[in-house]
């Protein structure tokens, strides 16, 4: 009962707080994930699906009046779908339709999907993925695939399926582009084309980068079961036998039977002989 | 019972739904560009927005980018293309041509100063497209060499068939070439009336760019300025097989290719 009860500070208002970090397992993940985190999840990702106004203030032609310009981005659903295809920030959007002098209607904006290829240069390998017309443009502006995908914040790529490729991109370009070992030439290029994006991160924030949220927590569990193993008592208080036999020596230990020997009248009761039976 | 037959309905229905592939049912989607129709009051500075209610829901579509056309990118060739430029080339193409058969095939990589630079075409390089007079060539080659062009001859007045008689036939079928001495007709004279070489084929080669031949399939047909002495009308006969005008010249293109 006293569990159901709100308490303290939460029973004035309606608090929300996140305790994706805070609690449990989820409180030992490192640093390096939480600022990817942020970068996915908590940053404001690029306008794709409406037009921000600028500037600071706006004068009324009419009135004269002075209002400050606020721009409210336009909310986006997450779907499962999208972490399978690479969108190039677009999303769904849920809303209605409102024609003058009638009732709204619901309506779901979806972009338009297409199959294609992706090619990386990093990897040396093609993808045939899902995209939209916004990606092929994007990589376009930013002359590849590869550039793209690097040169891209993981808030605007938005789906797993694009963070897993730049992670493995970064991840090859740390390890010196292995995909071309066969051309050493090629592989020279490669690495003096893409190395710059090599300084936005540590080599522990390239382990950490391009993973979910459940991906992490094993990780995380993983690396505290390697540095806590569980070994079994029975080998620790043998060790520790051993050790102090050791140190004792075998004079004690011979000592330590002659005085068994003297005070063995015990012993020689057995509780579980058989009973003579009267 | 009932349970097995209402599954069996909804699996039935379901694969009927997936094999359809009828445009009406299809769903069109777009991407959109929207706005609010009734805007968010303004907040305090430094402060979260107001809380979305209902009414800020109702989006207006702005924009729709999949209408729009999309400008040219320009890329540099890697190696000569048919129909496209030279090695080393910088083109402006439509982008999915571009990313389709030129970038994803290898054939060409972004207009950039370092690509420029790596892909230039070096002096002293032997080059391809040395061969071709240019990379359009031989899309004319084989516009002309894959149709068949009727060469309309008078039924009554006698003729021999001359250069500039293949040139009118071409041009009423959209090719204009320039001078006779581009024509080349076979060695024997061809003359007529002659209703036996009526829809008999032979070869005209045409040289473009004094360089490149094109082997033109042409066919004799024989007009009357009188409608009623007009031979009758053959329903798409440039796709029916016919008799060569010289046997021999048959069998040295059929040997050829």
């Amino acid at each position: 009962m006293a569990s159901s009860v709100k308490q303290g500070f939460a029973t004035l208002k309606k608090v929300h707080v996140n305790k994706r970090f805070s609690v449990g397992l989820g409180a030992q993940v490192p640093e390096a994930y939480r600022k990817f985190w942020a970068e996915w999840m908590e940053r404001q990702p690029a306008a794709v699906h409406y037009i921000p106004n600028e500037g600071r203030f706006k004068r009324n032609q009419k009135t004269g009046e002075v209002v400050p310009i606020q721009n409210v981005h336009i909310p986006l659903k997450r779907v499962v779908e999208e972490n399978f295809g690479i969108w190039g920030g677009e999303a769904v959007i849920q809303g209605f339709k409102k024609p003058e002098m009638k009732h709204r209607k619901p309506c779901f904006w979806v972009p338009t999907l297409k199959r294609s290829a992706v090619r990386s240069e990093v990897l040396n390998e093609f993808f045939s993925v899902t995209l939209t017309d916004r990606t092929i443009t994007l990589i376009h502006e930013h002359h590849g695939f590869d550039h793209y995908l690097l040169k891209s914040p993981a808030c605007d790529l938005r789906s797993v399926l694009a963070l897993k490729i730049k992670r493995k991109i970064l991840i090859d370009l740390l390890n010196g582009c292995p995909a071309w070992d066969h051309n050493k030439t090629r592989q020279d290029e490669v690495k003096k084309e893409f190395s710059q994006y090599l300084e936005q991160y540590t080599p522990e924030e390239i382990e950490w980068y391009g993973l979910t949220y459940a991906e992490a927590l094993a990780k995380t569990q993983k690396m505290i079961k390697e540095a806590n193993p569980i070994v079994p008592h029975k080998q620790i208080f043998r060790e520790k036998l051993i050790e102090q036999l050791k140190q004792a020596g075998l004079e004690e230990v011979t000592g330590e039977k002659a005085a068994d020997e003297e005070s063995s009248w015990l012993k020689k009761l057995n509780p579980f002989s058989k009973k003579k039976e009267f | 019972m009932l349970r097995s037959i209402f599954k069996s309905g909804i699996n039935s229905i379901s694969t009927h739904l997936l094999t359809s592939n009828n445009a009406v049912t299809q769903q069109v989607r777009t991407t959109f560009i929207l706005r609010r129709k009734y805007p968010l009051e303004l907040h305090k500075k430094n402060q979260k927005p107001r809380k979305l209610r209902g009414k800020h829901f109702n989006y207006v579509l702005v924009e729709d980018t999949n209408r729009t056309v999309k400008p040219d990118i320009e890329v540099v060739l890697k190696q000569f293309i048919h129909g496209v430029g030279k090695k080393g080339e910088i083109v402006k193409v439509r982008p999915n041509f571009a990313y389709n058969e030129l970038l994803l095939t290898d054939k060409a990589a972004y207009a950039t100063p370092e690509n420029i630079e790596k892909y230039k075409l070096k002096e002293g390089e032997e080059s391809q497209e040395e061969k071709y007079s240019s990379p359009y060539a031989q899309r004319t080659v084989n516009m002309l060499q894959n149709r068949v062009f009727a060469i309309v001859m008078n039924k009554e007045q006698p003729w021999v068939i001359e250069p500039w008689h293949v040139r009118a036939s071409l041009r009423k079928c959209g090719y204009h070439i320039l001078s006779d001495d581009a024509i080349e007709l076979p060695q024997e004279k061809i003359t007529g009336p002659d209703l036996q070489k009526q829809n008999k084929e032979f070869i005209v080669t045409v040289t473009i760019n004094k360089m490149e031949k094109a082997k033109v399939r042409c066919r004799i047909h024989h007009w009357s300025t009188n409608p009623s002495d007009r031979l009758p009308y053959v329903y798409e006969h440039w796709l029916q097989d016919t008799e060569p005008l010289f046997p021999s010249e048959q069998k040295s293109n059929e040997s050829s290719s």
